[in-house]
């Protein structure tokens, strides 16, 4: 038994946690959860537990329905917000086959290999998200009316006693005490919404921390008698929820996208991955943004990036370059716009890093940034400046997707076949509605 | 110059053994020595490994100390009175050029050729710091010399004790063991005073950071060798807490040892300081924290790093940080048993092993070649693992030392390890001498006669020196040939027998660990087969106890290894005391190898074997399971059943053949002779056969004296017709006959009828042997029509009733058996309905694309996931098929070259014609080819015929074993497949639906 082991054991002995709950991410992002108590946890740990794998969206079929869920005691945590004693402790699972080879299915896996990948050539892959959402007053009830946000106030506001107020400092001191680091937190621009950056860390902590992160904002707002979503574009006319994630790659302790001296301070490295972002950015968008819902930020104008472009400290191209830090080669990054905070964090990094590599192992060509807002130019400009634009709808996403060799083999082809089959389906049930706009628009005139 | 030197004649110097006694005796008269001096080195160079060498070098070390006369008396006078000077002046100038050269730049070493204390690491380590003006009693001391002179100073230090340990070594008879363990200390001291000078480099700043230098490999396990890379790991730690500082200054230090050890001085260098072995290895970053080492080793590592692990130990530097690095690692050794795919990965390692090892076929490589010395490091670092994580006595680094606790403790017999101990400390004593020569990495045993001559004498072979090492060499390689056997499988034989008294042997639990980590899945049924087989007192069961552990070697790379133990007992109880059978399996013939192979991983061979034992007399020979060609198929078939008393044992007979055929082809398949297409073309010509000799029986049957009156011909159809069988492909054919002249149609039809109906029940005559299926329902108007007709009433259904399905059916129709001119009849009437002039007509395309759309649809058995069925589902067989043959329907009329049954050659002359792209072909092409060894493999691997990838892991490891998978490796044929099938329903959609 390691180290590692034998500390979560003592602990669930220490502090006397009654339940574990052992969690696991469908692919479709949702946090998939089963209790087990103390006593089965050791063998869970050796064997993994079996559980029918073809009741989980995407993960097996019918024929092959055995799985096990083998949890990774690095990342045992007790629950906080359940009282101190008596409490519930959780932990992050790799799901497998029932062989013990990891299972292709596993959105964890698919980005462990593609980071294992990546280690393959020397880099570590660093990621800090900002995740956006917004806190309502009540539930949304199917059919009901447009959801009541909580404040009216904006940006950087800082509302006296405010729920929200309270509900970020609540979220952020359980995540502190979950061991996720918070960079900042602040009002966002939409009424209600708010914004809290995580710190920096190894993409699958990050991926972790962000699952781990949408419960405890969700927990914490209805602990406050107020609801959290991270729905992409809850409001037509008010920004949506982004997920902005800045990217570097390390060599073993050093940044390897710094470079003194080169423009930006960026290296090679950086350059040819960010070309790989921006030439695979369309064939990833449906991973990425992979929400019917999603396509409405991306074309909301604003922050939101709809041009497949790059451009230093510009805020509205599909990759942005950060102000450079002097004396801070560590914080040398690229921030990449597009993501949105309803994804399965696993699988939109394992395409964005693949998508980089790409760009570095076969020495892409980085196009000429944009120093211009790009919504203010005019289509015919951005035509000139050999600008294309991301897919404007889930339905082009997956069109685009369906012939990228690049996300199928990096999802792996089950889960890429999978993906492509379910977001075909919410396409075109989405296409049978009508809509609002339609009956007030239609209704009366036609 | 006195008379006493001229007398020492060439005559009395080639009796002493020198090779060249005129130069010798020039160079003893010229000598600066005295008289009674030069006797005496006279008398000892005789001793020496290579006299003329060692003359030679003495005559220079003399020449440089007659500068300094006292010296030179110095010198003089131990020749004359210090017995021990002399005898290691004549050993260590015979064996060591290079040791020579450095005595003749530093004559005033020369009494290191006297004997010497070993003195302990802690003296060694002082000794090397003072030699660069550090305090040893600092705790990170500081060089204070001079930049180059501390290099020189040190590598003269160094070479001292490298010299003292040679005399030692050489001279003195030391032991392996503290020759290696002198070397490392001297080496670890080295590293020490690198690290003082670079920290003079880099100055004050040094002190913000603590580093720790972890040896790796040899030096780790403290068995170095003379010369060799030293392994090594840089751990740091910020003294302050800012770790980036922390790293900048360690990375600068490490580089600075780096270079302070294998810069070039006057002096020479002393070797290469190798980090490769670091997280990420020569990409990753020089130096990282002990946290972001473990945090590697948690997330990435692989089973060989935990391997590489097991000798890390601290050598240099901050200790206390040092040791953290050797316990916190130690545990991620110890749980790399523990790790989901440790099996696969050994078996992997232990495969690349042994590949790198064969590729070489270098007799004389003495660390890589077979029975090298890798080979016995690898082995017990293996073992280590396996039972090092319940058992802390079998943990040493050490690889003799390892080897004594594998012993002490049951794990390997105690004869066997230490006979392996002993030929390894004899391989790393010949290593030493080989390098001790000019102090080079040699890794290869010279073939020049005086070379080896040198190298034998030095290990005190005297009497005919290279014959007698080289019969030694081999024995002690033979030795460790046998070396997996002894280690891994030897002991379990043991566990099962009686127990000698007072060897200690692996107790049950243990034995069933060692099974499980060889791969058996049922360690308790293993165990059982091993004890019925070995147990008693038999020839049979002597010879099969030692024959047990080189087959269960080779059982345990199979992916069921359980099975092969089990066919093998199977086999051996029918064959059991068979002479032929035993000398094929003792010999370890290839035979022997591909018994295991077959027996490991087709149990639908295995299975035709087990019916028929003597057949493992093919595998002896590759030339035995080669195709036959068709006529002598034919005639084979006809001979089993003509002229039998009756068409039953005539019947009976033709089974037997096509089962031994099947047998030489699954054999073939399995062992690789031949690929699918080859296995196709074999299946069906032997099916072609099968018939011919069924269509004989049947004419024996019904017609007098073999005379019929009409001619009768069958017709090959689907995979049969296309020559592409697989192992479960029924026979689809359609059967045709005319009247001979004047017979009248009503006999004519009787007869062929009955013809036709005694085929179909000879053929399907219940017997254990496989059985051929005849499936007729590809005939006109399917089961409700005739089973046979003439060609007129084929004609006249074709011209009024055909649909496109059957032109499309009728495009893989070529005679297998019966008249060959009737066979061309019927090609001719055929021919305008399956390659129609004009291709195909728009609504007989649609009415095609329809149909496929609506199979697809409705065939797919329920439950099976579309895209693991390689027949029916999307990117299968059945589309690229439907594709190939609708560009045959459309082209072929204008195109000749596509009048073709068979797939594959169809799609190269459709590409050729440019009427599919060279891409659109590959994809289809690879798509079909790895959809059809699918289905052979499937059938092979589970002896049951199937078109779905199996969902049983253990099954599907089984038939990407066939394929040619690595262990471990089933999910990646998955993979394969899936992209493969995905990129041809892309070629399909376009191709034959047209969007």
């Amino acid at each position: 038994m390691d180290k590692q082991t034998e500390f979560v054991l003592r602990t669930i002995e220490e502090r006397d946690i009654r339940f574990i709950r052992l969690w696991f991410t469908d692919v479709l992002g949702t946090l998939k959860s089963v209790a087990v108590a103390p006593a089965e946890l050791e063998g869970a740990l050796a064997e993994g537990i079996g559980f029918d794998g073809s009741a989980i969206q995407g993960l097996a079929r019918v024929s092959e329905a055995d799985m096990l869920v083998r949890p990774d005691p690095a990342t045992f945590q007790v629950l906080p917000w359940r009282g101190e004693t008596k409490g519930i402790a959780r932990l992050f699972c790799d799901i497998l086959s029932p062989d013990g080879s990891p299972a292709l299915a596993d959105p964890r896996h698919v980005l462990k290999r593609t980071l294992a990948r990546a280690a393959d050539l020397g880099y570590t892959f660093y990621t800090h998200p900002e995740v956006e959402f917004y806190l309502f007053q009540s539930p949304h009830e199917p059919g009901g009316p447009p959801p009541e946000p909580i404040d009216r106030y904006g940006y950087f506001d800082n509302v006296p006693h405010s729920v929200a107020h309270d509900m970020r400092r609540a979220t952020i001191s359980m995540l502190e005490a979950m061991g996720i680091s918070v960079e900042f937190s602040h009002h966002e621009g939409g009424p209600g919404q708010q914004e809290i950056d995580l710190r920096y860390a190894d993409a699958l902590t990050t991926a972790d921390n962000i699952m781990t992160f949408r419960l405890v904002v969700k927990e914490m707002a209805l602990e406050h008698g107020v609801v959290a979503s991270f729905m992409p574009k809850p409001f037509p006319d008010h920004p949506g929820s982004g997920m902005h994630t800045h990217l570097s790659l390390f060599e073993g302790d050093g940044n390897a996208f710094f470079e003194p001296g080169a423009p930006y301070q960026l290296s090679k490295v950086a350059r040819a991955f960010m070309a790989g972002l921006l030439r695979h950015g369309p064939e990833i968008s449906a991973v990425t943004n992979q929400w019917v819902n999603s396509y409405k930020r991306i074309e909301g104008g604003g922050e939101a990036p709809a041009w497949v472009c790059w451009g230093h400290n510009n805020r509205s191209a599909m990759v942005r370059v950060p102000m450079y830090k002097p004396h801070k080669s560590g914080s040398t990054r690229l921030e990449l716009r597009t993501l949105d905070a309803a994804c399965n964090p696993y699988l939109a990094l394992a395409v964005i890093l693949a998508a980089g590599l790409q760009g570095i192992e076969q020495g892409y060509e980085l196009p000429p940034g944009a120093e211009d807002d790009v919504w203010s130019l005019t289509p015919a400009e951005r035509k000139a400046m050999g600008m294309t634009p991301l897919p404007g709808s889930l339905g082009q996403a997956v069109d685009v997707m369906e012939s990228s060799e690049l996300v199928a083999e990096t999802l792996g082809e089950q889960l890429f076949d999978y993906l492509l089959r379910n977001k075909r389906a919410e396409w075109d049930q989405y296409r049978q509605q009508v809509t609002q706009f339609e009956l007030d628009r239609y209704l009366p005139l036609l | 110059m006195s008379e006493s030197r001229h007398s020492t004649t060439s005559g009395k110097l080639v009796r002493l053994g020198f090779q060249e006694p005129e130069l010798a005796a020039g160079q003893l008269v010229a000598s600066p020595l005295s008289d009674q001096a030069v006797q005496c080195v006279v008398a000892a160079l005789a001793t020496s490994p290579d006299p003329d060498t060692a003359l030679r070098s003495l005559t220079r070390v003399v020449d440089a100390a007659a500068e300094f006369p006292p010296l030179l008396a110095d010198i003089d006078e131990a020749l004359q009175q210090d017995s021990e000077v002399l005898i290691g002046m004549a050993g260590i100038l015979g064996s060591s050029e290079a040791l020579g050269d450095h005595l003749a730049r530093h004559p005033e070493d020369w009494s290191l050729l006297g004997p010497t204390d070993r003195i302990s690491s802690r003296e060694v380590r002082t000794r090397l710091l003072e030699a660069v003006a550090a305090d040893p009693e600092s705790a990170n001391p500081v060089a204070q010399a001079p930049y180059d002179l501390s290099l020189q100073q040190l590598r003269l230090a160094y070479r001292r004790q490298l010299l003292a340990i040679a005399r030692r070594d050489v001279v003195a008879g030391e032991s392996y063991e503290n020759t290696v363990a002198d070397l490392t200390d001297a080496a670890d001291a080295a590293l020490e005073a690198a690290l003082a000078i670079s920290r003079a480099e880099v100055g004050e700043r040094a002190n913000k950071c603590r580093l720790a230098v972890v040896a790796m490999g040899k030096c780790g396990g403290r068995e170095l060798n003379y010369v060799s890379d030293v392994d090594v790991v840089f751990v740091v730690e910020a003294v302050d807490g800012d770790d980036q500082e922390a790293i900048q200054i360690g990375s600068e230090l490490a580089s600075g040892l780096m270079r302070a050890c294998s810069t070039e001085t006057p002096e020479g260098a002393l070797w290469e300081v190798d980090a490769g072995l670091r997280p990420e290895g020569k990409a990753g970053a020089l130096v990282r924290t002990l946290a972001s080492h473990i945090g590697y080793y948690e997330r990435w590592a692989k089973t060989w790093e935990f391997q590489a692990l097991l000798k890390a130990r601290a050598a240099a530097g901050d200790e206390e940080l040092g040791r953290a690095y050797e316990s916190e690692t130690a545990r991620f050794v110890w749980d790399a048993a523990g790790r989901p795919n440790f099996v696969a990965d050994v078996q992997d390692m232990r495969r690349r092993v042994e590949d790198s090892v064969k590729g070489k076929g270098a007799q004389r490589q003495l660390k890589l070649g077979v029975g090298g010395l890798r080979d016995v490091e690898f082995s017990v670092q293996l073992l280590q693992m396996v039972h090092g994580r319940d058992d802390v006595l079998v943990r040493s680094g050490n690889t003799i030392e390892a080897l004594e606790s594998l012993a002490d403790y049951g794990y390997v017999g105690r004869k066997d390890a230490a006979g392996l101990a002993a030929a390894y400390r004899f391989l790393r004593t010949l290593e030493h001498r080989l390098q001790l020569w000019r102090l080079r990495r040699v890794h290869v045993v010279p073939d020049d006669k005086t070379e080896l001559r040198r190298l034998a004498r030095s290990l005190s072979f005297r009497r005919d020196p290279v014959e007698e090492f080289e019969t030694e060499w081999r024995a002690k390689q033979l030795e460790v040939r046998r070396l997996h056997e002894k280690l891994f499988y030897r002991p379990l034989l043991q566990a099962v027998a009686r127990l000698e008294p007072g060897e200690a042997r692996l107790s049950p639990g243990q034995a069933k660990e060692r099974l499980t980590a060889l791969g058996f899945v049922d360690p308790e049924a293993a165990l059982g087969h091993l004890m019925a087989l070995s147990a008693g007192v038999s020839r049979r069961a002597a010879i099969q106890r030692t024959l047990l552990p080189v087959l269960l070697g080779w059982f345990a790379g199979k992916p069921d290894p359980d099975m092969a133990l089990l066919g093998f007992r199977r086999v051996s109880d029918t064959l059991g005391s068979t002479p032929w059978y035993l000398r094929l399996l003792r010999d370890e013939s290839v035979a022997a190898e591909r018994l295991a192979e077959i027996l490991g991983s087709s149990r639908y061979t295995a299975e035709l074997m087990t019916r028929d034992p003597a057949a493992v007399a093919l595998l002896a020979d590759t030339d035995d399971l080669a195709a036959r060609n068709e006529s002598t198929l034919e005639s084979m078939a006809l001979t089993s059943v003509i002229r039998r008393e009756s068409s039953e044992s005539g019947m009976s007979a033709l089974r037997a053949f096509r089962r031994r055929e099947l047998l030489r082809t699954s054999v073939a398949d399995v062992l690789r002779l031949a690929d699918v297409e080859q296995v196709g073309e074999r299946l069906s010509a032997l099916a072609g056969a099968t018939i011919t000799g069924a269509l004989q029986a049947a004419i024996q049957a019904i017609a007098v004296e073999d005379k019929l009156g009409i001619r009768f011909l069958i017709v090959g159809m689907g995979r049969l017709g296309g020559a592409e069988m697989s192992y479960s492909s029924d026979a689809d054919v359609m059967l045709v006959y005319e009247p001979l002249l004047g017979i009248d149609k009503e006999t004519a039809s009787r007869e062929a009828q009955s013809l036709a109906s005694q085929l179909r029940k000879l053929l399907s005559i219940p017997s254990a042997d496989p059985e051929l299926v005849l499936d007729l329902d590809l005939r006109p108007e399917g089961r409700s029509g005739p089973i046979v007709r003439t060609l007129d009433s084929y004609a006249a259904y074709y011209r009024q009733w055909s649909s496109p399905w059957e032109a499309q059916a009728l495009l893989r129709a070529r005679r297998v058996a019966g008249d060959p001119g009737l066979g061309a009849d019927f090609a001719t009437l055929i021919d305008p309905l399956r390659y129609p002039a004009g291709g195909l007509s728009q609504p007989d395309l649609i009415e095609m694309r329809r149909l496929k759309a609506r199979m697809e649809s409705e065939r797919l058995p329920r439950g099976v996931e579309p895209a693991r069925h390689v027949k029916l589902g999307p990117g299968g067989l059945s589309d690229v098929e439907w594709t190939v043959q609708l560009i045959q329907l459309q082209h072929a009329a204008q195109f000749p070259a596509l009048q073709d049954t068979r797939t594959l050659p169809v799609l190269r002359i459709a590409q050729e014609l440019d009427l599919i792209g060279n891409t659109e072909e590959q994809v289809l092409a690879e798509a079909w080819q790895l959809a059809s060894r699918i289905r052979n493999a499937v059938m092979l691997a589970t002896g049951r015929s199937s078109d779905v990838l199996p969902a049983d892991s253990r099954m599907l490891g089984t038939v990407a074993h066939l394929l040619g998978y690595r262990p471990g490796a089933a999910q990646q044929l998955i993979e394969d497949y899936r992209r493969a099938t995905r990129r041809s329903r892309r070629v399909v959609d376009d191709l034959f639906y047209g969007s």
